[in-house]
């Protein structure tokens, strides 16, 4: 080895000493922060905050959920309901209202045509939401799957519907005070006497009912499209099917009351929603307050 | 009868994709629809990991019981699988798993999902074994032709394991102990809770 090669080896070293030097001074992180210090905690913990998310929150409250509760709580909602009426229908009666003392005209041909919309569609989003409710009763397949079908049809149309409804009644919906006094009395469903009844245009059972099937049904549009189109977060994907069920199960059973009040509790009730014309004497009886014209 | 298990071995995996291809290609998989996918961490930075991830097939899994229409059910080796001709595609499954396995094909009536597709563990389904419509539906049946899951069987670095739970997890506390790292199984206190 010769002098010159002693020294070109001289100044290698000392630039690259210089380098590494450098290196460690700018680089420090890198040295410190090598893979084999990241500890294999913290890259669990980093796969788990990405791939499981907030599984925590609602999707363990929803797999609680979802396998017995919901099903329960449809099962006596369409269940006790029917049961009470059938009761009260045999212990304390319908109640009917001649029409020889007149006739009220109460329902306009518009209404009735957007009730009559309402009515239809809302049965079937009903029945076929209790069709996927019990879907295992039917064996699943193309029966629950076509019910799924008609259920987005159908709500396709009453979201149409319903907010037109909303506009036309919600003059008359507002809570009044004497809504409480009709509460106390249960609206006189408890008695056969004929007193008249603290009610406007509509009682506070018919108000509850229209709030809770236009806002509610709102609701149920919002959360029912995020099931549909999946477009969420999956977060926010189970707290919608919580609150769909939950409400749904609302909305049976105010369906199921209106129902039977308007098909068998008070007679003529139903012809009232096709002709339009209710009877004086059930006006003056069950809407007391209501001052027509 | 031996319990099916997948593990993934973080410190192996190189994110090639290579499973997620192999599953794709192998067990016609509907369009859109990745029946597993690899998740990278720190990517192009010191810490870089990645994992791979499909259906685990749980012990006790949430599918099976949000199911409202039990589409879904548990082979007595541990494999999960769904019944695509019960399936209503209400995606209850989708919200209830932890590791987002469910998938749904789109382009049904007005958009709806159709049938909720998943990792078959390359079981097939419950149409017949080897048929058309199994085939059609579900994918392969390498199980029944005695091969492991084409994801595994395809991985270059030998690092998503899957199989009898006894023998993968042996080779991976081998592994764990020559390298003296790495000794747990990404995802296992979940899917399978000591079971």
């Amino acid at each position: 080895m010769n002098k010159s090669s002693i020294g070109i080896c001289a100044v290698f070293l000392a630039l690259s000493s210089l380098a590494a030097a450098a290196g460690a001074v700018f680089c420090q992180d890198q040295f410190l922060f090598s893979p084999g210090h990241e500890s294999i905690t913290v890259a669990f913990r980093q796969f788990s905050s990405l791939i499981v998310g907030d599984w925590q929150h609602y999707g363990r409250l929803f797999i609680t959920w979802q396998p017995a509760l919901f099903r329960q709580i449809f099962f006596w909602t369409i269940v006790s309901l029917p049961l009470v009426f059938l009761l009260h229908y045999l212990s304390i009666g319908p109640k009917s209202f001649s029409h020889q003392k007149g006739e009220v005209f109460y329902f306009g041909v518009f209404s009735r045509i957007v009730h009559w919309i309402a009515a239809v569609f809302f049965s079937l989003l009903v029945l076929t939401g209790l069709t996927m409710v019990f879907g295992k009763l039917f064996g699943g397949g193309a029966f629950v799957r076509s019910a799924r079908y008609i259920h987005i049809i159908s709500a396709l149309i009453f979201a149409v519907d319903a907010p037109i409804m909303f506009l036309i009644w919600v003059k008359d919906m507002l809570p009044m005070p004497y809504d409480l006094k009709w509460f106390l009395i249960m609206g006189g469903y408890l008695s056969r006497a004929k007193r008249p009844v603290p009610a406007g245009r509509f009682n506070a059972g018919q108000k509850i009912w229209f709030w809770l099937s236009t806002l509610g049904g709102g609701f149920m549009a919002w959360t029912g499209y995020q099931m549909f189109s999946f477009d969420v977060q999956t977060e926010a994907l189970r707290f919608a099917a919580i609150v769909h069920n939950f409400l749904g199960a609302a909305l049976a059973g105010f369906f199921i009351i209106h129902l039977y009040m308007s098909l068998f509790a008070i007679k003529g009730s139903l012809q009232s929603m096709l002709t339009g014309y209710k009877s004086l004497e059930e006006v003056e009886i069950l809407h007391s307050r209501y001052k027509a014209g | 009868m031996a319990r099916m298990k997948f593990l993934c071995d973080v410190e192996r995996c190189i994110d090639c994709n290579g499973c997620v291809i192999a599953c794709k290609e192998g067990n016609n998989v509907p369009v859109g629809v990745n029946r597993r996918r690899v998740i990278t961490i720190n990517e192009g930075r010191p810490g870089e990991r990645s994992v791979s991830i499909s259906c685990m097939h749980c012990s006790d899994a949430p599918c099976i019981a949000v199911c409202p229409v039990k589409a879904i059910y548990q082979r007595e080796d541990g494999i999960v699988l769904v019944n695509k001709d019960i399936c209503i595609g209400c995606g209850y499954c989708f919200m209830a798993c932890p590791f987002g396995a469910p998938q749904f094909p789109s382009g049904q009536v007005f958009g709806a999902r159709g049938a909720m597709d998943k990792c078959t563990f390359c079981a097939g389904g419950p149409a017949e074994t080897f048929s058309e419509k199994e085939r059609k539906l579900y994918g392969q049946n390498r199980i029944a032709e005695g091969k492991p899951p084409l994801c595994a069987a395809m991985c270059s670095t030998k690092a998503l394991l899957a199989g009898d739970a006894d023998v993968i997890s042996d080779i991976f506390r081998k592994r764990a102990f020559q390298r003296g790292s790495g000794a747990g199984a990404w995802g296992w206190d979940k899917a399978y809770g000591g079971k």
